[in-house]
């Protein structure tokens, strides 16, 4: 006898049993299916609910299409023919003037650099320079801050998603003015311009690639040809804009302390200062910044520091200018209290001195400066008054600061124009000043019946889950699935049939439409459709009883304890701006509790979870597994595992602590918090020398876990000594060349290497082709991580240990998570890369924990993953703000934004913790789950209730920053703070479905269950 | 004492100071039917001898009258303090058996010494929990000694019974559990004093204990 037909005598099994498999296996499958349908309709149910109240929340702003026309007797004569226009993207105000060297927030990197405007400023005898400091309208994204610098209009909030696509704008503005007076646009720099204005610019454009952050010099050097080339030669032009973008792009990708910051913005300043020399005298000059940056050098949000920048108003001719008394230009402590002038303000200031008409969305008002005299001052009062009336009375805007409004539009009208034109400056300013204020709160309005529709559903697709997943038994829910799909797939028809035929018969409601009725109806339609299976067989009071027993026990109120606390963190702005402190002390708080359970072992074996857990157990033994393994789950832990379970513990609690030291502060949290996940420390040697470690460290910890139940055989070596290690690998080159290019100046010379970035992009696209595509193809295959071991050379005993046994669903399944992990360490930055050599221990900890308490039926396993998950967020470089999103990243395997590449990185980079906990909370079922305990429907019916576990915690999450952002809406801070976090939690529900749904359930859980029964059944 | 002893007869010397409580209580149900829930050494339940009174003058101190939260101050007088309470109350409610031991005075000095060092530990746990790990080191510690001190009575009963009986666990869950809570009001935004590490935690530890100490002999 050979080795062959020991293996074939240990693994068969008589005929009967493969009728019995055959059966079994069948059935699996086809419940496989019913749970897959069922689980994308629930996710359908919840998307269509996220939909509703985001289109209820981010109400956009209705723009009607008029335009303002010439009025030939009312228009001022033009000041200028010609004006160059250059936007220096981020132009911080404090960068454009001059900082004392003692002041404390005095840097050598960014301050006194760009000092030719102010020079230009300061020693000015005749009045023909102007240096104000211009104040941005959030959202400070360059997208929308073009629209408000051209329109003179506000944005809304929505806007800010649609940075990455511009339209043109159809609205009118400074631009199309321009077009329709037959004046001719030549533009340079930043294509979204092209995007915006397209129609009105001249074809002699040239636009540049913009988003792309890594690029510091392309679209600088683009622009500074172009002006060199046309600004004196060429006299085809009118108005000449360019648009500067590479301080911007220094500071996305060093921040603004670095020494290429230094290097761009003396080069900016040259630039402006070969201008200032080379525009002749009926020329003005204007020169602003759309935004300024934070300290990372992001913005987006509305931080004083993204909001300050530069406005410089330049020409040859004396006296263009009526400056205010010198205090209003103030420029010491970095110019705090520097005269400013809001954004919109430029539009009708710029209308008015090139003699165009101010165009008809306006609401900013001209800058007192530019009126040389009193006559002027009041002509141009009198026309902005004219422009914004009209438009008040066009679109028909009531409010109750009309009572305010009307009289003193009176009282402007009854005043007259000469003479006292102080008074008519005042009381225009003071209108237009009220009727800003009256525009802001209206568009700040907000749909309540879609708002509450989506709260609704989302709160009714809540109790489904929890009952469909937690309360009905999994035996129960496994024979009802084939009850549940056509059910629902038939009330949905009959739902839309119903909504339909209403609205066809009667007045269909306001706020529906078409497409949004066919929403609701599908929503209802699923409702309807569960309730009705689920009613069939039980009531209320069952399913209510059902949930006090099901929290019965110590472990599921502590995790419902862990919930509630995080759900009830969007009741107040501090809680919120500190949930990553506070997910850090939760997740540690359960390490602690979990210590005390090993270390002194209260008596708490009979808990009614551990009781289904044996019974159901007991059902499973079908064949020849030994009854102490199968009833192991009755013994009390042995001293052994007590330590185990100990070490687990600690390590839990070490590294959740280690983790939360990777910070990237929230602009609120202010000197309470020092950011750790910066550009500086990201490339330094120390963090460089650590991702080098752990290269080996990570598959070694890898190994360590998997050897506790000798799984770290056949496939394992490869995957994580092989794979992993090799990944890793090629990961640490790509990042210590993107370390050395910060470092250095951006061309290094590596002598075999002669272009780094091609050499990059290669390197980014193999580990990438490979951990996303040929990885997961390789686990198809059915990696298993066993190793029959026969010990005894005398044939005749039959006997055989198979090593990795006892652990053969978890060990495989894991590395499906590997695969998932080293995709996700590509795109994340070194320290972030940290971070998750730390997650990854802690997940296995976890696992281990919970397997030793025997709790993997108890929720306490997915709301411990799912604190993981948001920990891991944090520590990850993010926060719950959107100038904190890593758009960097976007970049790593394009240079251009590319459908699935650019999206695929910066999903993986954001949502990382949450993709990885999602597919590995099925491991808590799997993890140390030896073959035929269980039949496949048992653990399918189980997995499904563990993630629905998880897709209840972030439900609830999600459900509360609805409701909370709904209460919160006319918080001072709802923008910065409620807002982004509601979009935050709609976003992880999503993905925690997406992956859930069709990685765990659908891909995963079926092809690794039907694949060891395959071997172990036949 | 003001409340008599009630007779307690028939607990007798047979008891084992195990770590298995079951077989404990299964012995004095064989022997006596009433009490049969009672460990061997328990705290005896009158509120009025084992209410911590120096605990609510310490905090009406600390909060009211100590101008600026000082913690060192209220540490200075917690320690005396404490040992008072074990001396005249605690120690007098603890029953061993049916006995009550007297203060075992070279004992007392010598959990002052092993309190002290538990602070270390303790500050490592506050660490673990989230304390700054760099700097306010300081404060920390004094946060720790705090709470190691507000333990004191229940780490000089664990070592007047030898380490056996889990009785005393409830005591530092207590402290442990009042600190946890008192988190709350960290983040908080209302740029009070009071909001200063480790001041609201020490506050929370001692109402903590307060709660401990009176109730304990209940649960």
């Amino acid at each position: 006898m050979d080795e062959k037909e020991i293996k074939k005598s240990i693994l068969s099994s008589s005929n009967d049993e493969k009728i019995i498999y055959k059966s079994r296996i069948k059935k699996f499958q086809k419940n496989h299916k019913f749970y897959i349908i069922l689980l994308i309709f629930i996710a359908v149910l919840q998307f269509i609910s996220i939909a509703f109240f985001t289109r209820g929340f981010l109400l956009s702003r209705h723009v009607l299409d008029n335009i303002s026309t010439q009025n030939e007797t009312s228009n001022p004569t033009p000041r200028f023919s010609k004006a160059v226009i250059l936007v220096v993207d981020a132009l911080r105000f404090d960068f454009a003037i001059p900082v004392n060297e003692s002041n404390a927030n005095h840097n050598l990197n960014y301050h006194n650099n760009i000092l030719s405007m102010y020079d230009s400023f300061a020693n000015d005898k005749d009045a023909s320079s102007l240096l104000l400091k211009f104040i941005a309208d959030p959202p400070t994204t360059t997208l929308q801050r073009l629209k408000g610098l051209t329109t003179g209009s506000l944005p809304t909030f929505i806007d800010a998603g649609s940075n990455f696509d511009g339209t043109v704008i159809e609205e009118d503005n400074l631009l199309k003015q321009l077009h329709l007076a037959n004046r001719t646009v030549k533009f340079a720099g930043d294509d979204t311009w092209m995007a915006l204005f397209h129609p009105f610019l001249s074809n002699d454009s040239f636009p540049l690639e913009s988003l792309n952050v890594w690029d510091l010099d392309t679209v600088d050097n683009g622009v500074m040809d172009y002006f060199h080339d046309h600004l004196q030669q060429d006299k085809e032009w009118d108005v000449m804009i360019g648009h500067m973008l590479g301080i911007d792009h220094v500071g996305h990708k060093y921040g603004p302390d670095h020494f290429t910051m230094k290097e761009k913005q003396i080069q900016v300043d040259q630039f402006i200062d070969w201008i200032l020399k080379s525009i002749d005298d009926d020329t003005l000059l204007v020169i602003l910044g759309d935004h300024g940056m934070d300290h990372t050098g992001n913005h987006g949000g509305d931080s004083i520091d993204e909001l300050e920048s530069t406005l410089f108003l330049y020409s040859k001719t004396p006296n263009l200018w009526k400056l205010k008394n010198a205090s209003n230009y103030n420029i010491s402590d970095l110019g705090n209290d520097y005269r400013s002038v809001r954004q919109i303000d430029l539009v009708s200031s710029l209308s008015l001195l090139l003699g165009q008409p101010i165009p008809f969305n306006n609401l900013g008002w001209p800058i007192d400066e530019i009126a040389r005299n009193d006559r002027e001052s009041s002509q141009f009062v009198n026309l902005a008054i004219n422009q914004l009336q009209l438009y008040k009375d066009t679109m028909q805007i009531h409010h109750a600061n009309d009572e305010i409004l009307e009289p003193l539009a009176k009282n402007i009208s009854n005043t007259p124009l000469t003479g006292n034109s102080g008074k008519f400056v005042e009381l225009g300013h003071e209108y237009q000043r009220i009727f800003l204020q009256t525009c802001e709160e209206l568009w700040a309005k907000f749909d309540y019946y879609s708002i509450f529709t989506g709260i609704i559903l989302l709160a009714i697709s809540l109790v489904l889950l929890i009952s469909i997943t937690k309360l009905i038994p999994s035996i129960v829910v496994n024979q009802m699935v084939p009850e549940f799909v056509p059910g629902i797939i038939i009330m949905v028809l009959v739902a839309n049939l119903c909504f339909h035929g209403i609205f066809y018969v009667y007045q269909q409601p306001t706020f529906v439409d078409q497409f949004w009725g066919t929403l609701l109806a599908t929503a209802i339609g699923i409702i309807i459709g569960c309730y009705i299976t689920i009613f069939d067989r039980y009531n209320f009071i069952w399913i209510a009883m059902r949930l006090g027993e099901t929290l019965a026990d110590y472990w599921s109120r502590i995790a419902v304890m862990f919930m509630i606390i995080h759900a009830l963190l969007f009741t107040s702005n501090s809680f919120t701006i500190w949930e990553d402190r506070i997910v850090s002390f939760l997740l540690s708080t359960f390490g602690m509790l979990t210590l005390y359970e090993f270390v002194f072992l209260p008596k708490r074996q009979s808990t009614t979870a551990l009781l289904t857990a044996t019974i159901s157990e007991k059902e499973g033994t079908t064949s020849g597994v030994n009854s102490s393994t199968a009833n192991s789950n009755y013994l009390p832990l042995t001293r052994f595992a007590r330590l185990l379970g100990g070490y687990h513990s600690v390590v839990l609690i070490a590294f959740t602590r280690l983790a939360s030291t990777i910070t990237i502060c929230r602009e609120e949290q202010g000197e309470y918090c020092i950011p750790t996940f910066n550009n500086q420390n990201n490339s330094a040697w120390w963090v460089l020398g650590l991702c080098f470690l752990m290269i080996f460290i990570l598959p070694a910890c890898i190994t360590g876990y998997y050897n506790l139940t000798s799984s770290y055989q056949a496939a394992a070596p490869i995957w994580i000594n092989v794979f992993l290690k090799g990944i890793l690998g090629l990961n640490f080159v790509y990042w210590s060349l993107t370390s050395l290019e910060n470092n250095n100046n951006a061309t290094i010379a590596i002598p075999f290497l002669k272009n780094v970035s091609i050499f990059k992009f290669t390197l980014a696209r193999i580990i990438a082709g490979f951990s996303l595509i040929a990885s997961n193809v390789g686990w198809l295959m059915g990696p298993l991580c066993i190793k029959l071991n026969v010990h005894n050379t005398d044939v005749k005993s039959h006997e055989a240990t198979i090593l990795g046994y006892t652990n053969i669903y978890g060990s495989e399944f894991f590395l499906l998570v590997i695969n998932v992990l080293m995709s996700i360490l590509l795109f994340n930055k070194p320290l972030a890369q940290l971070s998750y050599f730390l997650m990854c221990n802690q997940l296995l900890s976890i696992l281990e924990i919970i397997d030793l308490l025997k709790l993997k039926e108890n929720i306490i396993g997915p709301i411990a993953l799912g604190l993981l998950s948001y920990q891991h967020f944090f520590t990850t470089g993010h926060q719950a703000t959107i100038p904190s999103v890593q758009w960097d990243i976007g970049f790593m395997l394009s240079e251009k934004i590319t459908f699935p590449f650019t999206h695929v990185a910066i999903i993986l980079n954001t949502f990382g913790p949450h993709i990885l906990v999602s597919l590995s909370v099925a491991l808590l079922t799997l993890w140390s789950q030896p073959p035929d305990v269980l039949k496949p429907q048992t653990l399918l019916g189980r997995i499904v209730s563990n993630c629905g576990i998880l897709l209840i915690y972030n439900t609830i999450l999600c459900l509360s920053s609805f409701i909370w952002v709904t209460h919160f809406r006319r918080h001072l801070m709802v923008w910065k703070i409620f807002c982004p976090r509601f979009i935050f939690a709609a976003l992880s529900l999503i993905v925690t479905q997406m992956v859930v749904t069709f990685g765990t359930i659908a891909f995963a859980s079926g092809r690794l269950i039907k694949h060891i029964n395959d071997i172990f059944w036949k | 004492m003001s409340t008599k002893k009630r007779a307690r007869k028939t607990v007798k010397k047979t008891v084992s100071f195990s770590d298995d409580t079951t077989l404990t209580t299964h012995q004095n149900r064989l022997k006596k039917n009433v009490d049969h829930d009672r460990p061997p050494v328990y705290v005896r339940k009158t509120p009025l001898m084992t209410l911590p009174y120096h605990l609510i003058i310490l905090l009406y101190y600390y909060i009211f009258m100590s101008s600026d939260y000082n913690t060192v101050k209220l540490l200075g007088l917690l320690i005396p303090a404490q040992i008072g309470y074990l001396v005249l109350q605690f120690n007098k409610c603890t029953v061993y058996g049916n006995k009550i031991i007297k203060i075992n005075l070279s004992l007392v000095l010598i959990c002052l010494g092993v309190t002290f060092l538990l602070s270390f530990p303790a500050m490592l746990l506050t660490v673990l929990f989230g304390a700054p790990l760099m700097d306010l080191l300081w404060e920390t510690w004094l946060l720790s000694l705090h709470f190691v001190f507000l333990a004191y009575p229940a780490v000089y009963s664990v070592f007047n019974c030898d380490f056996k009986v889990g009785l005393w666990k409830k005591y530092f869950i207590f402290i442990v559990v009042g600190g946890w809570i008192s988190c709350v009001v960290i983040p908080l935004d209302w740029d009070r004093d009071w909001q200063n590490w480790p001041i609201p935690i020490v506050v929370g530890g001692y109402l903590g204990a307060l709660v401990g100490y009176t109730i304990s002999a209940y649960i």
